[in-house]
């Protein structure tokens, strides 16, 4: 159980991570899932329960930190439409795996957010759109989801109250676009993901145009310990606007990478040596990209920065979905670049003329720099081709794409260069 | 309103407008390749950036709504840098080959590339490299120049309802595809070119012909249905190279018939010198010796005229002059699809605009193929049922439309009246009632459901009836057409201003002939059969091709046999086999003239292409042949002509004097009381008869490109419902008034029970000359 004492709280999506059985309802159930469900279903309306989740200060986990409560206080009501919940567990974006373990290990956590968030929203049918590389949890969700059905937690006159919601999960084909949420949503209607422009926001006019809330499976795995111990517990953890506990996926040159759940403002630092066991080789990481792929680097003079969406934001990157991929002093950072270049030209969906054109060109050039044929002038190139991409499109794809280029070019331009020296001098030699 | 600054400009405009339409609006200049006013938004070529205050980014202006006090910019160093940018970016893999491409001159790409392109680019990597499509006789495709904007899959989606053209793959390995290789199957495909904004999709008949700069643009309007489009006929020289909607016509878009029938203009099908017939065969002469043998023909005997309505108002005029002049009390006839002539209660023509038509709160097509009739009102309809409203439709053929009607029913033709009187039923119990209508309602056995669906529309504020050929050509048109104009007085549809009673016609100038030719026409079937029986010595034809079109092919062909024809025309066509004597007439592109289309629409064209041969406008002729005949000539100009116009059609006084868009209304009869008709039916099955765009038509049938389309589009030469088969497809024998016929017989769901389909009319023997059929050997 989360101890009501926010001081005293190890973790709130995890904290029954390592328990085993924990994704069988009866294990479950032991460790208090659902107990605090009947309550928020008979004593709980949604006016409550958005402004508990408003007070939380709870910022979406999914990478773009939008708080929780102000995005469902923004669903119309009485609109005549349904009004859709999906949970995002696209989870695509390079180096991140948390919700992946929330899913195989403790579905169930997910299953009451999302009952809890459906209530509130008036939803009758929720999806889960589960990326499709991950067989094994999809299949562990639609287990639990079956256990929920059979007792009565899903389908209608949930636990004898009047609210009936269905709960579907749907499998992805394998596209990281499909994890921006309006491409989701396209996909999830069975049409190729391609993000759709905003205004509409979803909420407005989502899932088959109807008002829909798109939330990270972090996100509505919180929402329970949030409801049972009220906004102001959660908002009491980590710090000002950035409130609760986040989980890191870390990975890289650390010496024990994996998942960790820590409070909000927890310093990079901290969480490398004290967590991840600290770096493999040398006492200063050479970059650290905070928040996905998509996200700039940070260097050694960041080591200190609290994690936070806001001081990452100050630091020049972003929070993101909380991947942290580390870099020491051993790594090729040329290589890793031109490795992104190509992860974002395969996954562009190509509506937009800068992301379809300049991922692709950005790709072919890092090529032929990685390879030793660069020249000076190709620096400029990159830099103009990855700038008039970012925050001139359709969704943030392109922006991620251009964040690494960006990120090399002004932090290591002679790595870069080194690489076109090296074949010159090879030529000569040869 | 919503009132915002453009480069430090206040504007107002209407809450919701993006910001891009709200800076055309105002004439402030930004850049765009995928915005279409007529298409959705997609956002996707990003040329459109505007900055905005306060962003920290700039906005793609077709996507963002104008909001109060927005400061948009439009010019900037760093909006030119963009641009600069989204250029390299698309022309990075495109293969610069200008000079070869036909869009050169009249492209987008080109022509920002110059504006706000970089003087040269930076991408030295491998260059994409596409297939290209088979898309059918209308488009080439030259994929590697796409800039996929999706225009063209938005095109197919929303306005052709098709959908065949989509997008695959993603990054820059999307390409654009023809999901139906080898042929589009839109009536509308041509347009495809047009919207292309580069040289990806081009005009396949006009491809490698000629240079945008080198054609000259004559406005004209189209004639090849009563839509009468506003189009722009581009020539060189006095060769047509294509034919395109006019930039500020009422309609964006026009149909394949009407844009590549241009080749038949110079087809072998043409009538460009007079011809007289000389042993067997028709050889060349001169004017003077062609009018003489006509003459010859003519002088002192009981003639037929038999025209066709596609003439200019002035060619049409001078037909009922030389009528007057010199064969008074001759028969007359123009329509070929008309079997009932008594008056009808509401004339043909629209009593709406296609706009209005488009706003209705309820729409009703009754019996009309209306996709292949009216590709461009169709199309109207379509835009409408995206936009949620209701269209409905009864009638004995699931016609494909391309976009599902909102509501459906299937019904032969003798069910008309049990649909009529059902629905009468229905209103008057609604408390809605007219005077006649119980009577009307009383002499009706029948009750057929259909008519729910009918009455359903009626009670909306505002109801637009297409009353389409089903009716229009059935045996008691005129009783079911009272029947309609009951039940619209009845429920508030008649007056002024709310007229919904459309009755499609069948050619152009509809309302024109109602006044011009009201008093004397017959029925084309008539006038054939008084021919063979001795009662007319000669049938002159103007334009008409009673053989290839309508419903009295039988009997045309028979008076033919018997009685010498004089030919008139643009288009010889198979017909001329009969003709004595040709005299050539203008076409449509070649004259200064007026046109009315459905709507009443009034145009007068003023920039004819100048003609290819020795043909003369029709009036020319015309007064030629009074002049010959020993009548005295009305009209020696266009103006004393248009007098006599005027004198026929006083809706038309103003035609040529004003410059304000005119429109003339439809004839309505409040004596063409007719009680529907009691006569049982003769035989099992009723017949009805498809027009296909790519057949009918002497015009149409003589262009190669629009019969090479008829091919693809091709059905079985008759349908029936498989229940009505009840046997194998195949070859069967019907009986008819006429006698016994065999016909190869397929099956589709798409035909009511019932009914004989008969999809190649002319083609199909002659069966469309009848109205009702029976199987020989196997039940109905
Ligand atoms: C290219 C791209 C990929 C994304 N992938 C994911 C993803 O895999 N999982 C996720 O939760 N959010 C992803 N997002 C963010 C979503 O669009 C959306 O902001 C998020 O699901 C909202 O949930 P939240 O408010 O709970 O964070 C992605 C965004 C972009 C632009
Ligand atoms: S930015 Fe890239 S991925 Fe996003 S919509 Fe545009 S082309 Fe697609
Ligand atoms: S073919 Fe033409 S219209 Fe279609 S996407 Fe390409 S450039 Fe646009
Ligand atoms: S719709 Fe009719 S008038 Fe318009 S182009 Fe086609 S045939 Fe001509
Ligand atoms: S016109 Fe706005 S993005 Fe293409």
């Amino acid at each position: 159980m989360i101890p009501s004492d926010p001081q005293k709280v190890t973790g709130i999506c995890f904290d029954h991570v390592d328990v085993p059985n924990q994704n069988s309802l009866a294990v479950a159930r032991k460790n208090g899932a659902y107990a605090f469900l009947p309550t928020v279903l008979k004593e709980f309306d949604a006016d409550k329960i958005i402004d508990e989740v408003k007070t939380s200060g709870l910022r979406g986990r999914g990478g773009a930190g939008f708080p929780t409560g102000l995005k469902w206080s923004f669903v119309p009501r009485n609109t005549g439409k349904p009004t859709y919940l999906l949970c995002n567990a696209d989870e695509g974006e390079p180096g991140t795996f948390k919700d992946r373990d929330i899913m195989r290990f403790d579905p169930h956590l997910l299953i009451e957010g999302m009952i809890m968030a459906g209530f509130a929203l008036d939803v009758k049918d929720a999806y889960i759109y589960i990326r499709g590389e991950f067989l094994h949890e999809a299949n562990v969700m639609n287990e639990a989801i079956r256990e929920a059905y059979a007792a009565n937690l899903l389908g209608e006159n949930i636990l004898g109250t009047d609210y009936s919601m269905d709960l579907t999960v749907h499998r992805g084909a394998g596209a990281y676009i499909c994890g921006e949420e309006t491409a989701l949503i396209e996909s999830l209607e069975g049409r190729p993901g391609r993000p759709r422009f905003k205004p509409p926001f979803p909420a407005v006019e989502g899932f088959y145009g109807c008002p829909t809330v798109v939330n990270n499976v972090e996100t509505l795995a919180t929402v329970p310990a949030i409801l049972e111990h009220g906004g102001a517990w959660h908002a009491a953890i980590g710090v000002p606007n950035n409130t609760g506990f986040k989980i890191f996926s870390v990975s890289g040159h650390v010496n024990k990478p994996g998942n960790y759940e820590v409070p909000m403002g927890t310093t990079m630092r901290t969480l490398i040596e004290d967590y991840c066991g600290g770096l493999q080789h040398g006492t200063v990481p050479k970059a650290i990209i905070p928040g996905g792929s998509s996200s700039a680097w940070l260097m050694a003079e960041h080591y200190d920065v609290p994690l936070t969406f806001d001081d990452l934001i100050k630091a020049g990157s972003m929070l993101g979905s909380g991947a942290i991929i580390v870099m020491d002093e051993t790594a090729d950072l040329v290589a890793l670049t031109r490795r992104l270049a190509h992860f974002y030209a395969h996954e562009s969906c190509g509506q937009c003329t800068p992301c379809r054109e300049g991922t692709g060109w950005l790709e072919r050039v890092m090529n032929r720099v990685e390879t030793g044929h660069g020249c000076e002038a190709d620096l400029k190139v990159l830099k103009e081709a990855s700038e008039h991409m970012a925050g001139r499109t359709i969704c943030a794809l392109a922006d991620g794409a251009a964040a690494p280029i960006l990120s090399l070019l002004e932090h290591f331009p002679d790595e870069l260069r080194s690489r076109m020296a090296q074949s010159h001098q090879e030529e000569q030699s040869a | 309103m919503t009132a915002l600054y453009i480069n430090d400009e206040e504007v107002t405009v209407t809450p919701g407008t993006s910001i891009l339409e709200a800076c055309r609006e105002n004439g402030a200049e930004v850049p765009y390749f995928c915005y279409h006013p007529e298409l959705s938004v997609a956002a996707n070529c990003r040329m459109c950036l505007v900055e905005i205050e306060g962003w920290n980014k700039p906005a793609a202006s077709c996507c963002t709504p104008v909001a109060e006090g927005m400061k948009v910019r439009t010019q900037t160093e760093a909006l030119e840098k963009d641009r600069e940018m989204m250029m390299e970016y698309l022309l990075i893999h495109h293969p610069l080959d200008c000079p070869v491409c036909d869009q050169g001159g009249a492209c987008k790409l080109q022509d920002y590339a110059v504006e706000h392109g970089a003087s040269h680019g930076r991408y030295a990597e491998m260059k994409r490299a596409v297939v290209d499509h088979d898309l059918g006789p209308f488009v080439s495709t030259c994929m590697t120049r796409c800039i996929h904007c999706t225009r063209c899959v938005r095109f197919a989606d929303e306005v052709a309802g098709t959908g065949d053209m989509g997008v695959l793959d993603r990054g820059d390995h999307m390409r654009i595809d023809g999901i139906v290789e080898d042929c589009l199957s839109s009536e509308l495909s041509g347009n495809l070119s047009d919207i292309c904004p580069v040289g990806a999709l081009l005009d396949k008949p006009s491809h490698d012909v000629s240079r945008p700069w080198e054609v000259t643009r004559h406005k004209s309007t189209c004639t090849q249905c009563p839509q009468g489009c506003d189009i722009t006929i581009e020539s060189r020289g006095d060769e047509v190279i294509r034919i395109r909607p006019e930039k500020d016509g009422m309609e964006p878009w026009i149909c394949d018939r009407g844009r590549y029938v241009y080749d038949a203009f110079r087809s072998e099908q043409r009538i460009l010198e007079p011809k007289v017939r000389e042993s067997g065969g028709l050889v060349a002469a001169s004017w003077d010796d062609a009018i003489g043998r006509a003459v010859e023909l003519m002088k002192g005997k009981r003639v037929g005229i038999v025209f066709s309505p596609d003439w200019s108002v002035e060619g049409l005029t001078s037909i009922r002059l030389l009528n007057d002049a010199v064969f008074e009390g001759a028969k007359v006839a123009f329509d070929l699809h008309r079997r009932d002539m008594r008056s009808f209660a509401f004339e043909e023509g629209l009593a709406m605009t296609t706009q209005q038509i488009e706003d209705s709160g309820q729409v009703v097509i009754l019996g009309s193929d209306l996709r292949q009739r009216l590709p461009v009102l169709m199309q109207r309809l379509r835009k409408r049922i995206n936009a949620g409203k209701p269209v409905s439709r009864i009638g004995a053929m699931n016609y494909r439309t391309n976009t599902e009607p909102t509501k459906d029913s299937l019904i032969r033709p003798r069910d008309w009246s049990a649909v009529i009187a059902f629905a009468m039923q229905q209103v008057s119990g609604l408390g809605k009632t007219a005077a006649g209508m119980d009577a009307w309602m009383a002499g009706v056995e029948g009750r057929h459901e259909a008519g729910k669906l009918l009455a359903d529309a009626l009670m909306d504020d505002s109801c637009a009836l297409l009353v389409g050929e089903e009716i229009r050509s059935h045996e008691d048109a005129a009783a079911l057409i009272y029947g309609l104009d009951l039940l619209m007085r009845a429920c508030g549809h008649a007056e002024a201003g709310k007229d919904g009673r459309n009755l499609i016609s069948e050619g152009m100038n509809p309302q024109l002939l109602s006044s011009v030719f009201g008093d004397v026409r017959t029925s084309a079937g008539e006038l054939f059969d008084a021919a063979s029986n001795g009662e007319l010595d000669v049938l002159l034809l103007i334009g008409s091709d009673p053989q290839g079109d309508g419903l009295f092919s039988v009997q045309a062909k028979q008076a033919m046999d018997k009685v010498p024809l004089v030919q008139v025309g643009a288009i010889s066509g198979q017909i001329s086999e009969y003709a004595e004597v040709q005299l050539p007439a203008a076409a449509y592109s070649e004259v200064e003239g007026s046109f009315v289309n459905m709507e009443g629409r009034i145009r007068v064209a003023e920039n004819p292409l100048s003609s290819l041969g020795a043909e003369r406008p029709l009036w020319k002729v015309m007064m030629r042949l009074i002049q010959d005949m020993g009548g005295d000539i009305p009209a020696v100009n266009l103006d004393e002509l248009r007098a006599h116009v005027i004198r026929f059609a006083p809706q038309m006084e103003h035609a040529w004097r004003s410059s304000d868009e005119l429109m003339i209304t439809a004839a309505r009869n409040n004596t063409a009381t007719h009680a529907s008709s009691t006569k049982a039916p003769s035989r099992s099955l009723d017949l009805i008869s498809r027009y296909s765009m790519y057949r009918e038509g002497a015009w149409v049938r003589a262009s190669d490109l629009l019969s090479e389309a008829g091919c693809l589009h091709a059905l079985d030469d008759v349908l029936v419902h498989p229940n009505t088969l009840a046997g194998a497809e195949g070859e069967r024998v019907v009986r008819t008034s006429s006698g016994e016929q065999s016909v190869h017989v397929g099956s589709r769901e798409d035909v009511v029970p019932g009914v004989l389909f008969v999809a190649k009319r002319g083609v199909a023997g002659d069966l469309s000359s009848e109205s009702e059929v029976d199987f020989v050997g196997g039940a109905a």
